[in-house]
């Protein structure tokens, strides 16, 4: 069985974010960047199911700039096979995503997809389900475990009121949630080994896909900022506030 | 009326009833050490919130003859900010930054600052304050100064001392030395401010500082690696030094144990590889230029090392979270020791090329005291210093193994001063190394010490009983 992990470069989570100058974009010139964190666990999902026999190969491939090959190097180096990279510099919006991780599972005709529920720069939580509408392929959402059976998945997913479990037709889509499971680190060995391993460079357009944003920014802005809050002495003052001030009750 | 409880009145009525507390149970958290090896007393704890409220506070105490001991955390590792009687003086109303000048690269606060703001601030404006130690979100600058606090950038940035360009102080007697000056050359006779940093609070109270700031890290890389033995920590970190240079931050070697126990009481903290090694390091790299280059660096120094067998094993962080989980395990190590049972700390230093022997030498004499006493060994090898902790065995009585204190930190002394070490790297003197301190200086040193300490406190009431015994 074939997994095709796909991964997002993203600025790295514990980076303070800033708003550009004319507040069109986030700031990412000078900032680190690292592999978004859902993303590391379909990583570490598609690692564990090569380990446990279940799958022979795990492809992991990456839309973006040039530098996303640093993003997919940190995926070989968990212990994926081989990558791909679709190079743009367009900002690309999750359909175009999806469009080029369609037309890359027609060329690699994986049996499972395994990508982050959303990247964390910006919170879209749209590339899996629209890869799974475009295939016309199940998909499992928001994955706490997966369980691997024979041709088919069951997959436990995180909802509001607990948990849910769906069995899946397999080939599928699963997105990751937070608690699937905990990523590795890269070894200084397994580094070294994915300095070797080959990374494939391709573009939309070879893939024919065009990846022209559709959606139009209009403002990047900070959200207003919390005012300080403030002790009151009795129990009096509280409702005169809640009263006069929030005017809440 | 007493002398001292007039005194207490008159420090009650400069600082208003928000100023001080005299009441238990708050007084318990500003009279004993932390981890419960030090229980003092003291009949108030003065918490001013001006320069001008320490100074008359002082100023009462030197009238009176009321012993003042300052304390800023309380987080202190030898007793120094510990009372025995009088007032405990809190610097922790006195938190603020007065004025951030990035182009002159400074910071001046007020000295009851908590580290980890200044940091923060800094940052803030794309700047960086490197002092950086286990305690930085609750400890704070003006202790940090005063016991010339060390921590984990040290290497590359130096201690407390090397961060401070201006201070200001208040005497025993109640006057306030302003010598705020944030500058880098500045030869005007005695440089003062050097003799309240390291003081531990015997010769005044420091009331604020202009610290120096650096250009923020743009590229930062951080790893543990795993080694057979010390000897190879220690070849690894030679290697480090000569190719990275100034862009090695921080070498901290972590032995077997100071690794496990962390793992195993550390809440989150998991265990970076899948089977234990006899040493770890764990390393930071940074740099303030743009690009990758410290990456290649790294793994390129790290590829060597690995092939020579010098390292066996390594994680490096691939994002900032990574990063914190690291630097995680090294600092929970003295927490996570405590339920271990009792432990007895050692923050000596050594000249890096005699490390190994003197840890091969001071497990030899130590489990000759105690046998089955366990070392967990870590700490800042990059700059020599060594905090060569010991647990007591697995089982063994919590108090017949602290009563063998000296038994066992003697001959680690001896071997340390053989060696042409320091008794006390980091931590200073406290209550805890008063005799090793005159057992290993010389005769002219600690007269030296003892003329300075007559000349600015005459009347000894700043923090008694603390570097010298009385």
């Amino acid at each position: 069985m074939k997994v095709l992990v796909a991964v997002k470069r993203v600025v790295d989570y514990n980076v303070k974010i800033r708003v550009n100058a004319d507040q069109t974009a986030v700031e990412t010139a000078n900032v680190k960047m690292s592999m978004n964190p859902f993303d590391e666990i379909a990583v570490e999902e598609g690692i564990r199911l090569k380990e446990a026999g279940k799958a022979d190969e795990l492809v992991v491939v990456s839309v973006g700039p040039v530098q996303a090959q640093e993003t997919i190097r940190t995926a070989l180096a968990m212990g994926a096979d081989r990558g791909i990279l679709v190079e743009t510099d367009v900002q690309v919006e999750p359909l175009a995503v999806a469009k080029c991780l369609k037309a890359l599972v027609e060329k690699e005709a994986p049996d499972l997809v395994i990508v982050g529920k959303q990247a964390i720069d910006d919170d879209s939580n749209q590339t899996g389900q629209m890869l799974s509408a475009l295939l016309g392929w199940s998909q499992g959402t928001f994955a706490s475990n997966l369980d691997l059976g024979d041709g088919t998945l069951k997959v436990t997913r995180e909802v509001d009121g607990g948990l849910e479990t769906v069995a899946l037709k397999m080939p599928a889509i699963v997105t990751t949630d937070l608690r699937l499971n905990e990523p590795r680190y890269a070894s200084l060995p397994n580094i070294m080994k994915a300095k070797k391993k080959p990374i494939d460079v391709t573009n939309p357009g070879d893939l024919g896909v065009d990846v022209t944003p559709r959606l139009t920014v209009v403002k990047v802005e900070e959200p207003t900022k919390r005012q300080a809050g403030v002790i009151v002495a009795d129990v009096a003052q509280l409702v005169d506030k809640l009263r006069n001030e929030a005017k809440v009750i | 009326m007493s002398n001292s409880t007039s005194g207490l009145e008159a420090i009650r009525d400069v600082l208003g009833t928000n100023g001080y507390i005299d009441t238990m149970p708050e007084l318990d958290a500003y009279q004993n050490e932390w981890r419960g090896l030090w229980k003092g007393q003291c009949d108030l704890v003065a918490k001013p919130n001006s320069v001008e409220q320490v100074s008359k506070v002082l100023a009462i105490c030197y009238e009176h003859g009321i012993p003042v001991v300052p304390q800023g955390g309380n987080t202190g590792l030898v007793g120094g900010g510990v009372p025995k009687s009088g007032i405990v003086l809190s610097t922790e109303r006195l938190n603020k930054v007065r004025e951030i000048d990035p182009v002159n690269f400074t910071i001046s606060c007020d000295s009851g600052c908590v580290l980890a703001d200044i940091q923060t601030q800094a940052e803030n404006v794309d700047r960086l304050f490197p002092l950086s130690l286990g305690a930085e979100g609750s400890c704070r600058i003006g202790g940090n100064l005063s016991t010339n606090a060390g921590g984990v950038q040290v290497l590359r940035y130096g201690n407390a001392r090397d961060l401070v360009l201006g201070l200001e102080a208040v005497l025993p007697d109640g006057r306030i030395w302003d010598g705020m000056r944030g500058l880098r050359k500045d030869n005007t006779g005695y440089d003062l401010k050097h003799l309240f940093i390291g003081a531990e609070g015997t010769l005044g109270i420091i009331t604020g500082a202009v610290l120096k700031l650096f250009p923020k890290p743009r590229q930062k890389e951080t790893c543990i690696v795993a080694f057979r033995s010390v000897e190879n920590c220690i070849a690894l970190f030679t290697r480090m030094n000569a190719q990275a240079g100034d862009a090695l931050t921080a070498y901290e070697a972590m032995n077997q144990l100071s690794v496990e126990m962390p793992v195993k009481h550390g809440q989150g903290i998991r265990d970076p590889f899948e089977k234990p090694y006899p040493w770890y390091a764990l390393m930071e790299l940074t740099s303030p230029r743009d690009g990758t280059d410290l990456r290649e660096a790294l793994e390129s120094v790290l590829g060597q090392a690995f092939e020579d067998d010098i390292v066996i094993d390594g994680v490096i962080a691939e994002s900032g979270a990574q990063r914190d989980d690291f630097w995680r395990i090294r600092e929970m190590i003295p927490e996570c020791q405590a339920p271990e049972g009792a432990s007895i700390k050692n923050d000596v230093s050594i000249p890096i090329s005699r490390v190994s022997e003197f840890i091969n030498r001071a497990h030899e004499a130590v489990e000759k005291v105690v046998p089955g006493i366990r070392f967990v060994s870590f700490g800042h090898i990059g700059d020599g210093n060594f905090h060569y902790n010991l647990s007591q065995p697995l089982g063994a009585d919590r108090a017949a193994f602290l009563a063998k204190w000296h038994d066992i930190t003697d001959p680690i002394n001896e071997i340390v001063h053989a060696l042409n070490g320091s008794f006390s790297a980091e931590h200073g003197i406290g209550q805890l190394k008063r005799n090793e301190l005159l057992r290993y200086r010389s005769g002219v040193e600690i007269d030296l010490m003892k003329s300075v300490k007559a000349a600015l406190d005459p009347n000894g009431i700043m923090n008694p009983g603390k570097i010298f015994n009385s």
